[in-house]
């Protein structure tokens, strides 16, 4: 799609990057995500509004954000994915996914982003495992069984990728996926591409229910799901990065 | 009376199809594969006997499972073969709502146009 961007992209270290924040039904807090990111980073804040039925788009846009309103409902990770198209039609050098119900915290994106340079990962997760209940730590544990992936927290939307990781999340092949955990991860690891984490703090959702916890037939659903893609696509050989102590990692 | 409920149900399943061809509920290349499946379920409903023979042929000793077996199997068949079908136009549906999202931003910041959440 040949077009010029007309949100410029802010250059960091990195070169230059966005926030992507998918956002469903998030009036009542979306606002405040927006201007906390722009309070705390120089980066453009992209909100892609998954056909909400409220206001999110127009107050999205009124707090200062680029917003992309979708006009059927894909998910999060289909609005996640359409933002990175968007950042290769761009060519942007990196992205910061955030969630927009609030529990991520922008002040951490500065961190994120220092841990990419510095481990020359290509994928970082800002990674909160202490969050879960014992049931979803559990379902966790299942997770990297299955897939045979070492992160400590694979459902964290939280994530700062480079270019390395945005193309082959931006393809057709991972248009076929559902949720943005194991199925991203495992797409990248199959591009070569380095994964990293990096300790952040969450606070707890203020808004909403969680799209994949929200009964336990779409628990049980998202589980099946979600085990048989990582022990259908698991790989023998990974690059990960796991968490270094000596940088006080968890 | 076997025969003339299994040929009743074979014409009517013919007839079903045609409808829903002329009424383009059904594409015409789907239209071929059902023709071929009603075109042999009507001839064996005709013939039942067709498959005494084959079943004795192929050491089956209780024909009307042959039939049944091979059923089940040609309705998996068709199943994942419209779940791949599925799957592809999902993907590309699913394709088309972002490059339409990202066109329509471009769009409004063209023409100025502010969000206003329709």
């Amino acid at each position: 799609m040949p077009s010029k961007p007309s949100h410029p992209a802010t250059t960091s270290e990195l070169g230059r990057g966005a926030v992507i924040i998918p956002a469903l039904n998030e009036e009542a807090v979306v606002a405040a995500v927006v201007t906390s990111i722009i309070d705390a980073v120089a980066l453009p804040v992209w909100v892609i509004d998954d056909n909400s039925t409220d206001d999110t788009a127009h107050i999205a846009a009124t707090a200062g954000a680029r917003v992309i309103r979708l006009r059927s409902k894909l998910g999060a990770w289909g609005a996640v994915q359409t933002g990175l198209r968007e950042a290769l039609r761009a060519d942007l050098d990196f992205v910061v996914t955030m969630d927009s119900d609030g529990q991520h915290l922008a002040s951490d994106i500065p961190h994120l982003i220092d841990a990419m340079a510095r481990d020359k990962a290509d994928i970082v997760i800002g990674s909160c495992p202490e969050r879960g209940s014992p049931l979803r730590k559990i379902a966790w544990s299942l997770m990297r069984f299955a897939s045979g992936l070492e992160c400590r927290d694979m459902t964290s939307g939280f994530r700062v990728l480079n270019r390395n990781a945005i193309q082959p999340l931006a393809s057709a092949k991972a248009s076929q996926l559902d949720f943005q955990d194991i199925g991203v991860l495992l797409i990248l690891e199959q591009a070569g591409c380095r994964i990293a984490e990096h300790p952040v703090k969450m606070r707890s959702r203020t808004n909403g229910k969680s799209r994949i916890f929200r009964s336990w037939s779409a628990v049980i659903f998202y589980m099946m799901q979600t085990l048989l893609l990582g022990a259908t696509k698991r790989r023998r050989r990974r690059r990960y990065l796991a968490p270094n102590p000596s940088r006080g990692d968890h | 009376m076997i025969i003339a409920v299994t040929s009743a149900f074979g014409l009517l399943v013919a007839g079903l199809l045609l409808h829903l061809m002329r009424r383009d509920h059904l594409h015409v290349s789907h239209g071929v594969g059902w023709s071929v499946a009603i075109a042999l379920s009507a001839l064996l409903g005709f013939a039942p006997g067709i498959f005494d023979h084959l079943a004795q042929s192929l050491g089956v000793s209780y024909a009307p499972i042959l039939g049944v077996s091979i059923a089940i199997a040609a309705l998996l068949i068709k199943a994942l073969i419209s779940d791949i079908e599925s799957t592809r136009l999902r993907v590309r549906q699913q394709r088309l709502i972002q490059r339409m999202a990202l066109l329509e931003a471009d769009l409004s910041e063209l023409t100025g146009k502010k969000e206003t959440g329709d």
